[in-house]
């Protein structure tokens, strides 16, 4: 029976290589494997080389330089929060119908036949080492430079490897666990808030008992490398914080050696917790055909619709229906009912548990960072330095959202690619009809920048120091960008729906999730395309704008000169826009999904 | 009406539609028939002004479909084989949109007759996900109809329907005929063709075989024979094997 497995596994991976290698033929995927291979060399591969040379032996990175410690701690009590997050979101919402992730083809082939269902298990977790064992030397090779682990590479693979295969142990067997507690405890939701309370809790002491510690040496304000180096020591000297975080500092053990002596030692403890989670997935009778089955179809299905054109489903449920964002009439301009609809299936993705955490997440964040203020008690240097963390955060989500928010708001023409053929059959212009198929995503990532706007305008110099910058003249300035925000938001969006309907194979392949190195490849080259459209449209108006704004100032002064840099902004922007919106009508009308997607 | 003249469509160097000539008068249902390959949905497609043709001009209720797409679009209605509906949308939510689309003031006073002629009403509330492809059949026959089109162009429309939802298709299809639409449809089921059609064209890699109603095409394939089938004439013209 292993036999049969492995050959299968084996034969597969060939014929995968096999076919990967042959369909380099394509320009498509050759361009793509051209630019990733250059990207990876580039980035990844010539500074492990690089550092490869500076090493003695080639495989010593350099030696642990200060407050070494310190930061391995920091990063170890990093990944381990996001590990309890994980496991948290897995107790608070179980899918369903749990399940391993096999294939179509492997439940029709292996579920009917006469194999064990523990070796199904076995095959499903070795199955996943193939990914984990990638993973780790892909990681120990990567991250050469940080410099604060004097352990071998090869340490480190072993130690990523221990971390991400206990990860994976423990997800799966919460999820068994989770699962065998509904099939049969009448007290399922209560064991499941018990679960998510005691993480909770146990986050809390983990917390608490480190504060304790770390809390003194934060108060004295020495940040020095020794006296981090000294936090991380007296932290593992306490009573209680070294048997709190013990599973963890096993977990991370063979990671942070730092000498053979070391990593022996620390190996032991992490193969005896390898295997006491083995013995808990295996172990935990739970059924998990259907699940298995479930996630199969699902994951064949976004597939089959990647490669039809259609929207990959979101969430792990089935939609819910909801009520408009607003009522419908049916007279009146055609575009609002392209709005309409778009914002209701964006609904549906911004009220999804993944929305919810990150909503959560970024608020409790802020909630942190804005403390003083919020507790009144903040400084003048307090809130310099708050001043400055909003502008820097405001700015980064403004370049990320007109960067990256086309990309991720696809609520447009994009979005309804299956239904090409229906919109061209609507009595609509081409230019109305990709214009009302943009709205949507441009209120989004409008929203977004005039949240910024407005949280950068409040942080700029919290001291007065610019004495010209009254707030008469920051909330004219804020308007200002407020008003040009939707108009740039709509030419980048233009930007992905055009490339969309100019290259469709491209655009197919690029969407459908389908893992290569060629894939990565024309990710880049989409994403390039975004930043270097997005320089050449921006620029132009931003130069143009700045004149106007240079040359009225002596006459209108600030605010006025504002104004006025706005409206020779609003101007070209909205001159590329109607240009934009009429091209990209024009295109989709002679648009024939059929005609070239392959 | 749909008046076609020398319609033409290429895929590149691949000629799909060659010098198509014909026309659907108000009351009539012209049957697309032909083997696989033969260009039937690639001419539905151009007619319905979802493909731009290479060539000719095509009419629909008086307009130039090239020249004044959006009012000839006002006319028609596609009905493809394959339902494609917009996932987070319910039934109604459908029409709502459609009605607001082609300007169908007072659409909810149409919409529930329609919906419980299709057997939709109580699923009114459900997003597309719920149906059954032969509901979602219905729905996109249901959008079709709200602004109540002059001429219509069906796709295989009988695929994924029950027995009583194609005997009601058909049905459908003849009423509205009869109520002064011109129809289209496409299918491969020639016992649909006899029902409801009263004209019909054969097409053949491209090209138009035979066109005519449904007793001059007969006839012209007969050979002479009484009582030629369809069936019968349908593998003459094309030149299956059997002739």
């Amino acid at each position: 029976m292993a036999g049969a497995l492995l050959y299968y596994r084996l034969t597969s991976l060939g014929n995968l290589v096999a076919y990967r290698l042959r369909r380099l033929r394509q320009p498509k995927y050759l361009l793509g494997t051209v630019v990733a291979v250059a990207y990876f060399y580039y980035f990844v591969f010539r500074r492990v080389g690089l550092a490869w040379a500076a090493s003695p032996g080639g495989l010593r990175t350099a030696p642990a330089g200060d407050s070494a410690l310190f930061f391995v701690a920091a990063a170890c009590a990093g990944l381990s929060i996001l590990a309890l997050l994980r496991i948290g979101f897995a107790w608070a919402f179980p899918p369903d119908t749990p399940g391993f992730r096999f294939s179509e083809a492997e439940i029709g082939f292996l579920f009917p036949a006469p194999i064990p269902r523990r070796t199904l298990i076995h095959y499903r977790l070795l199955s996943n080492q193939a990914a984990i064992l990638f993973t780790s030397v892909l990681i120990a090779l990567v991250f050469t430079r940080g410099g604060y682990l004097a352990s071998h590479r090869v340490y480190r693979a072993v130690g990523w490897w221990v971390i991400l295969s206990l990860f994976d142990l423990h997800l799966n067997g919460t999820r068994m666990t989770v699962a065998r507690l509904r099939e049969r405890s009448a007290h399922y939701v209560l064991w499941r808030v018990v679960a998510v309370a005691a993480i909770v809790l146990y986050a809390t002491a983990v917390f608490w008992s480190a504060f304790a510690v770390a809390g003194t040496a934060a108060e004295l304000g020495d940040f020095s490398p020794h006296a981090l180096d000294g936090v991380a020591t007296a932290l593992l000297a306490s009573p209680v914080f070294p048997w709190l975080t013990l599973p963890f500092r096993i977990a991370f053990g063979p990671y942070a050696a730092t000498s053979a002596g070391g990593f022996f030692r620390a190996l032991g403890p992490a193969a005896l917790l390898l295997g006491l989670h083995y013995y808990w997935v295996l172990n935990t009778e739970a059924q998990f055909e259907e699940g298995s089955i479930a996630m199969a179809e699902k994951r064949a299905a976004a597939k089959a619709a990647a490669s039809r054109g259609e929207r990959p489903k979101l969430g792990a449920g089935r939609p819910k229906p909801l009520s408009g964002p607003f009522p419908l009439a049916p007279v009146g301009p055609p575009e609002i009912a392209f709005l309409w609809k778009n914002l209701l299936s964006m609904r549906s993705v911004l009220f999804s548990r993944r929305a919810l955490v990150i909503v959560l997440a970024f608020l409790t964040w802020m909630g942190f960072t804005l403390r003083p203020l919020l507790a009144g008690h903040a400084s003048a240097a307090d809130s310099q330095a708050i001043g400055v963390m909003v502008l820097l955060s405001s700015g980064i989500i403004a370049v990320y959202t007109l960067l990256l928010g086309p990309q991720l708001a696809r609520q447009d023409l994009r979005g309804d690619l299956a239904n090409a053929d229906l919109l061209k059959t609507y009595p609509i212009a081409g230019w109305r009809l990709a214009l009302g198929e943009l709205l949507a995503p441009t209120l989004l990532l409008s929203l977004v920048l005039w949240f910024t706007i407005a949280a950068a305008v409040s942080a700029f110099d919290p001291a007065g120091r610019f004495e010209a910058v009254t707030p008469g003249v920051r909330a004219v300035i804020a308007a200002c960008l407020a008003l040009a925000a939707p108009l740039v938001c709509l030419i980048q969006l233009i930007v992905p729906n055009t490339i969309m309907v100019l290259f469709p194979g491209w655009y197919q392949t690029a969407r459908s999730r389908t893992a290569g190195v060629e894939m990565f490849g024309q990710r880049i080259i989409f994403g390039l395309a975004q930043f270097l459209f997005a320089l050449v449209v921006l620029l132009p108006v931003a130069g143009w704008a700045a004149v106007v704004a240079v040359c009225s100032y002596p006459l209108v002064g600030v605010a006025g000169a504002a104004v006025t840099g706005t409206g020779m902004a609003l101007f070209i922007l909205g001159a590329e826009a109607a240009v934009g919106l009429w091209w990209l009508g024009a295109r989709f009308g002679h648009f024939d999904l059929s005609g070239e997607v392959r | 009406m749909i008046e076609v003249h020398a319609l033409a469509k290429k895929y590149g160097s691949f000629t799909a539609v060659r010098e198509l000539t014909f026309s659907a008068r108000p009351g009539e249902v012209l049957g697309l028939v032909g083997p696989n390959g033969a260009g039937k949905t690639t001419t539905l497609r151009c007619l319905a002004g979802i493909i731009p043709m290479t060539a000719g001009t095509v009419r629909v209720d008086g307009h130039d479909l090239a020249a004044d797409p959006v009012a000839a679009k006002r006319a028609l209605a596609f009905f493809p084989d394959e339902p494609r509906l917009f996932d987070y949308l319910t039934v109604r939510q459908h029409l709502n949109f459609v009605a607001r689309i082609y300007g169908v003031a007072g659409y909810e006073a149409l919409a529930m007759p329609l919906l419980e002629e299709l057997e939709l009403a109580d699923k009114a509330d459900v997003l597309p996900g719920e149906l059954s492809r032969g509901m979602k059949q219905k729905l996109v026959i249901a959008c079709g109809l709200l602004h109540s089109p002059r001429v219509m162009f069906f796709d295989e429309p009988l695929t994924g329907l029950d027995p009583l939802g194609i005997r009601r298709m058909k049905d459908s299809i003849v009423r509205r005929a009869q109520g002064g639409a011109a129809i289209v449809l496409s299918s491969h089921l020639l016992h649909l063709l006899e029902e409801v059609c009263t004209h019909v064209l054969i097409l053949k890699k491209g090209e138009k075989v035979a066109d005519g109603t449904l007793a001059d095409v007969a006839a012209q394939f007969s050979n002479g024979e009484p009582n030629v089938s369809l069936e019968e004439v349908f593998i003459r013209a094309t030149g299956g094997t059997e002739t």
